[in-house]
């Protein structure tokens, strides 16, 4: 029974990393599964156990401080919960199963789970580590936003979801943005060219400018090591007082290549979210699973499930989903899913009213919905998504599938 | 009493459509601006008794067209009556003077009422001196003119409508009644459904709704009608049914016919192999006709439409004659017209082979009689040009002036290539319409802007000799002007002033009543001398009366030769020989299928009026083809898919709609659509010009042409404010609406959004910033459909799909109108074409109460399982019944259910 379980009988279960998937994880861990483990949650931020998904609305002014926490730290250390906060893993001996801290202390685990997430990617590009180049990934990122007075001009690199929430929480501040974004359209993993249109038009009323299909051809960096300047493809210099990378990310996976973890782009783990060494997992942007890794919400939170089963002994495999995908910029409203660029045999069904701002494109494949773009109107999204998860055959409401469920479920309306 | 001013609020009056001739009671609106009341049928008319059909009951609707003629039009500039008249005159004196009167030629309607008949004869056989005055009544009814005529002396038609109600049996021969004389057919259900054992036989290739009532329904060979009644003449010699007293008494030539007869059709199996029917079946009509005295024959237009149409009606006669079942309580053989006043027509004379009042050039005395009542100074002396003959003439230049009234020959009469190269030809082409836009009146040089129902005041004759006023209760619009009062006016520039110089139109009607009456004394059938002397109050209050109405006889006569006397010189009615004989073009290995041709429930003629009734367009919105399963799928051909006729002729596209109604090798095709509907539906274009030799009535009803599905092609629905010009379009049709123009298309293959958009190109510059388009696109489906607004208001909606899809068009149109910018909700909507969680209806069925067939099925499927049921629930077929014979077909029969 589980209250007769001797705290000193527990298992230790060490979680570096205390970003959205190690905070989780600790929490409902304890939560759950409380009197099997002694938990303790490293992070390298001195805030751990927030919502980073929140950051673009924390610096776009839509919510305050108060509304970051994902989990309620306090009450996990109250009941035994250890936090380290601010203090890194520098090493990980998979032999002696130890751990070391930047601080210098080293702490010994039964089990272990990597949550290390990932980082901005750095630009190869000359001056992209200046000290006025920035990610925007942890709440240290966003304060040092928010502390940009006046009107700056900033240069932000990368037109994904990640870039163009930076973009616009900056806009929002008053500050003059531009964008560069490697493709020819804005999101391009998540939208289409007509879409993507639609978008470009939005944001540009913010007053952001974009440079389509281009990435900076240099930095000017003054003495101190500063960007000064962007230089433009055709040569043209834009004086920016800060540039802010949001041109993809990359799995945090130093530690554990350096302790002999089997890595690819980030490290491998299996089913059950194991890596290569046993007693050894790993979840969230630092794993790998079927050469996929993963930056969004849902497929994480799967995670998160998955390995708690593991590590309680219960029958659990993680299986990849698609994930729909919201950008969360106040006012605009897009929804993307599933496959969206059409390979050979796949179709897709539009609906355009630009005047609305109203855009849908469902790719559908033998049948089956495979993939769905929603701009605007975005009722429809789960519906959509459930379709595609349920994998239900739509071949009998094909003609009434893009105008959404009222019409083609009407007895649910 | 008190003696507060009344003015005229309602009225009563005669429906304009067919032969029948219903009351109606027209009430008028309070102000000019408001729409016309409903209107309702009128309970005293002994035509109809208070009933009304579908399109009766929506005269209301065609009231106030947006399509009125309003003023003279020469040559495409509008001027005012004196000039169109002078002009009009000019030429017509010109034309006479250097080619002879026979230049000039009169093609009328039995939709223009008696008086307006009788001064255009007058005028053309009195005073300008040429019989060419024909009209379309001789598409329609020419040939039963014959065939009384030759068997009765007269034009007399002998029964009343009574006597359908009264006979034990009914055969219907070439009628769809059920659809074309609604009323009729009404009657004649309900007095079976009160005596079940009156027998109701149809003689019809087609199953028609007709069929609804029948007990036997012989699906006889299209046009072999005529051996049918020659065997039961034959038959009833063998068992020895025959009136002897009355064939001894009362005819001649009984013997050559009967002879004749015996050896046309010898027997039963021969004569049902003629026929292409069973044995059997014809066994079971001539034992009903064995054994029923009262028994009557009516027929129509199948029977008529036909180039041994005459004979037709003759071997029809020839049995009654034969078997003394004439002129008695339901008993004879009763032709009914299509027209409402066809009959009107007949009684002046309106028709080029005959002279006047029901008298021939040929009828001893007659031409000098006419000329001393009229004191013409230019009497035609012999029959002048039947309408084919007509047009014909036309065009080899010897008509060099028509003037054509109330009616569309650019549809109506058979090879409109021909008819056009006639019209281009002629030097000279009056138009007199109440109509602006019809194929015809594009053929004009001059336009006479004609009264319309309503506006116009006489009075016309109904199928049974009924008499009755079409009153004009409002008033004419612009420079809309009565047809007689425009006749007249030409009369009196060409210089006959004091023959044409009526006040009032009840003074045309007297005179026609004193020329009925003038040296009659019995010799006449026509005779309604009890009205030569006729005031404009009696006038005014003229009731409902069947001629003859001699003097002394006010209250009319009901039913003719109850006495055995006909207008014959010996005073005996004629047997004819008759041979049968097949329809003149048969179907080859080049020309494959037998096209039949008719006409649709809901809407009459070339839909110049029923068109303007958008709740007349809901039954049958499109012009179509009916084609046997078989031959469908043989050629490839899906139902509601668009087809190619072709006949030697021309050509016409049509949806096709696979039945079982007709025959294996056998079309049918209703005639309404003209290109004011449809751009490549004409029906005539495929019809020959084969008439009857006696009648010179063309066999409208049998064309030789070979079908092919169209390919390559997709289907289309546009929607539009204003309307549009779609030459890009293979077939286009205009559905009447509520507002905007909706019309349904068929592209060829390969149309790009850019294309549909090309559809409408805006003009005003200052809208094009405001316009937005709305896109679906579904390659899967094949569909693309577009929505283009203007200030976010709907102004065009394109929908293309790769098959025949209904779309319910009705919501769609009513967005166009919506004043305010379009919901969020209907921006996606009108793509889809429906409003979310709006019922669909399916296609009308009902039109009164607009019930469609969608929600009667699901009320069978909830157990309703009779007529009345569903009409308690849905009310359908509870206001006018003519979709009864269709809701009918939606109930499982007993054992169906017992399966």
């Amino acid at each position: 029974m589980p209250s007769l379980v001797n705290q000193a009988n527990k298992r230790r279960l060490v979680i570096v990393g205390a970003g959205m998937a190690g905070s989780k994880l600790a929490n409902d861990l304890w939560q759950t599964y409380g009197h099997f483990f002694q938990i303790v949650l490293i992070g390298e931020e001195p805030n751990v156990g927030y919502n980073r998904i929140m950051l673009s609305s924390l610096l776009a002014n839509d919510i305050s401080p108060a509304d970051m926490p994902l989990v309620d730290t306090q009450k996990m250390q109250d009941d035994g919960v250890q936090i380290h906060s601010n203090d890194p893993v520098t090493s990980l001996d998979l032999e002696t199963k130890r751990i070391r801290l930047s601080s210098g202390q080293t702490i010994t685990y039964d089990q272990l789970v990597l949550a290390t997430g990932s980082r901005a990617s750095v630009l190869p590009i000359k001056g992209a580590s200046a000290p006025n180049a920035m990610g925007f990934r942890t709440w240290n990122d966003v304060e040092a936003m928010t502390q940009l007075k006046g009107c700056q001009s900033i240069c932000v690199v990368g037109g994904g979801l990640l870039g163009l929430e930076a973009a616009v929480g900056l806009a929002k501040r008053g500050h003059k943005v531009v964008v560069f974004h490697r493709s020819n359209w804005l999101l391009n993993r998540q939208l289409d060219e007509e879409s993507a249109g639609l978008l470009l038009n939005r944001l540009e009323q913010m007053g952001i400018e974009f440079r389509l299909g281009e990435s900076p051809a240099s930095f000017l960096q003054t003495d101190d090591g500063k960007v000064s300047h962007v230089v433009c493809q055709n040569g043209e210099p834009l004086a920016v007082n800060l540039v802010v990378m949001a041109a993809g990310i990359s799995p945090e996976i130093a530690l554990a290549k350096s302790a002999g973890l089997e890595t690819n782009r980030a490290i491998l783990v299996d089913e059950q979210m194991q890596t290569s060494h046993a007693d050894v997992y790993a979840l969230g942007e630092c794993c790998e699973f079927d050469q996929q890794t993963f930056g969004l919400v849902a497929p994480i939170w799967a995670q998160i499930n998955v390995l708690m089963k593991t590590l309680a002994g219960e029958e659990a495999a993680f299986v990849i989903e698609p994930t729909p995908t919201k950008l969360k910029v106040s006012g605009v409203n897009l929804f993307s899913v599933g496959k969206i660029h059409t390979s050979e045999d796949d179709s897709s069904i539009f609906f355009k009213d630009v005047g609305a701002n109203h855009y849908r494109k469902l790719v559908v494949n033998d049948g089956l919905l495979v993939g769905a773009i929603l701009y605007g109107n975005v009722a429809d999204g789960s519906w959509y998504f459930q379709l595609i998860q349920n994998k239900t055959n739509v071949s009998d409401i094909l003609d009434l599938l893009i105008f959404g469920e009222a019409y083609c479920c009407p007895q649910v309306a | 009493m008190t003696t507060a001013i009344k003015t005229v609020t309602s009225g009563k009056t005669t429906c304009p459509y067919c032969g029948v001739g219903c009351g109606v009671n027209l009430t008028l609106p309070r102000s000019a601006t408001e729409a016309v009341p409903p209107v309702s049928g009128d309970v005293d008319h002994p035509a109809n008794f208070g009933r009304l059909c579908v399109k009766g009951s929506s005269l209301a609707e065609t009231i106030q067209s947006d399509d009125r003629l309003l003023t003279p039009m020469v040559d495409g500039q509008p001027v005012d009556w004196e000039l169109a008249i002078e002009t009009v005159s000019a030429k017509i004196a010109q034309v006479i003077k250097d080619h002879g009167p026979d230049a000039f030629a009169f093609y009328l309607s039995g939709q223009i009422l008696t008086e307006d008949y009788y001064v255009a004869n007058k005028l053309a056989k009195g005073f300008i001196g040429t019989a060419n005055v024909d009209t379309n009544s001789r598409l329609c009814m020419a040939s039963a003119v014959v065939g009384y005529k030759r068997a009765f002396g007269s034009d007399t038609v002998p029964c009343n409508y009574e006597d359908l109600e009264l006979c034990d049996l009914l055969i219907m021969v070439g009628s769809n009644a059920a659809w074309t004389h609604p009323i009729l057919y009404q009657r004649i259900a309900a007095a079976k459904k009160q005596r079940p054992s009156m027998k109701v036989v149809v003689i019809d290739p087609r199953e028609t709704a007709t069929c609804d009532i029948a007990d036997l329904h012989l699906a006889i060979k299209p046009g072999s009608d005529a051996a049918i009644f020659s065997f039961l003449v034959s038959d009833s010699a063998q068992a020895g049914i025959l009136d002897h007293d009355f064939i001894d008494n009362h005819t001649t030539g009984f013997d050559v016919a009967l002879a004749q007869a015996n050896e046309s059709t010898p027997n039963l199996s021969f004569t049902a192999g003629f026929c292409e029917i069973s044995a059997q079946d014809l066994e079971r009509l001539a034992s009903w006709w064995r054994n029923t005295a009262k028994t009557v024959t009516f027929y129509s237009q199948g029977v008529n439409q036909s180039s041994s149409g005459v004979d037709k009606c003759n071997a029809i006669i020839n049995c009654h004659l034969a078997t003394g079942r004439i002129g008695k309580e339901g008993a004879g053989p009763f032709s009914i017209t299509g027209q409402p006043n066809a009959m009107g027509g007949r009684e002046v004379g309106g028709l080029a082979n005959q002279l006047a009042a029901h008298m021939d050039f040929a009828t001893p005395g007659a031409q000098g009689l006419v000329q001393r009542f009229w004191q013409a100074p230019n009497m035609a002396t012999e029959n002048g040009l039947k309408a084919v003959d007509l047009f014909q003439a036309m065009e080899e230049g010897k008509v060099k002036v028509v003037w054509i009234m109330s009616t569309n020959p650019m549809v109506s009469l058979p090879d409109t290539a021909q008819v056009r190269r006639a019209l281009e030809k002629c030097d000279l082409v009056i138009v007199s319409d109440c109509k602006a836009h019809t194929d015809t009146t594009a053929m004009a040089d001059v336009l006479f802007p004609a009264t319309g129902w309503s506006e116009k005041d006489g009075t016309v004759t109904n199928s049974e000799r009924c008499i009755s006023r079409q009153r004009g209760l409002l008033p004419a619009p612009g420079e809309a002007k009565h047809d007689w009062w425009a006749i007249c006016e030409v009369a009196k520039s060409l210089g006959f002033q004091e023959a044409f110089s009526y006040q009032d139109v009840h003074e045309i009607f007297a005179e026609h009543a004193a020329l009925s009456t003038f040296e009659n004394n019995g010799k006449r059938d026509f005779d309604i001398g009890h009205f030569s002397q006729i005031t404009q109050a009696e006038y005014d209050a003229l009731a409902p009366v069947q001629w003859p109405v001699p003097k002394g006889k006010s209250e009319g006569t009901k039913r003719m030769f109850g006495d055995g006397h006909f207008f014959t010189p010996d005073g005996r009615a004629r047997f004819i020989a008759i041979t049968p004989v097949l329809p003149k073009s048969q179907a080859s290995q080049e020309w494959p299928f037998t096209l039949n041709t008719g006409r649709v429930r809901d809407q009459w003629h070339t839909m110049t009026r029923t068109g303007d009734a958008t709740s007349l367009a809901k039954h049958t919105a499109q012009p179509y083809v009916e084609i046997h399963p078989k031959d469908a799928k043989r050629l490839g051909i899906k139902d509601k898919a668009l087809v190619r006729l072709t006949s030697l002729y021309g050509e016409a596209l049509l949806k096709a709609k696979v039945s079982r109604a007709v025959a294996p090798g056998n079309v049918f095709a209703p005639i309404h659509w003209t290109q004011q509907f449809a751009n490549a539906s004409v029906i005539s274009n495929l019809i020959p010009q084969v008439v009857d030799p006696l009648s010179g009535q063309p066999e409208s009803k049998h064309a030789r042409v070979q079908l092919e599905a169209v390919s390559d092609i997709c289907y289309g629905l546009i929607v539009s404010a204003v309307p549009l010009v779609l030459s890009d379009c293979l077939y286009w049709c205009q559905v009447p609406s509520e507002q905007g123009c909706h019309y349904e298309v068929v592209w060829p293959n390969g149309q790009t959004q850019a294309s549909l958009k090309s559809i409408d190109v805006e003009q005003n510059q200052e809208l094009a910033e405001k316009i937005e388009w709305l896109e679906y696109l579904n390659p899967v489906t094949q569909q693309m459909r577009l929505a283009k607004l203007v200030s976010q208001k709907l102004t065009l909606l394109v929908y293309l799909h790769p098959q025949p899809e209904a779309i319910m068009a009705d919501w769609l149109i009513s967005r166009l109108v919506i004043n305010t910018p379009l919901s969020v909700k209907d921006r996606l909507a009108i793509l889809v074409g429906i409003p979310a969680n709006i019922e669909d209806k399916g296609e009308i069925v009902c039109s009164c109460y607009q019930v469609g067939s969608k929600q009667i099925e699901k009320a069978v499927e909830s157990g309703i399982c009779s007529v009345d049921e569903l009409g308690d629930k849905l009310k359908c077929g509870t206001n006018c019944g003519s979709c009864l014979p269709e809701l009918k077909r939606f109930i499982p029969s007993v054992a169906e259910l017992s399966v």
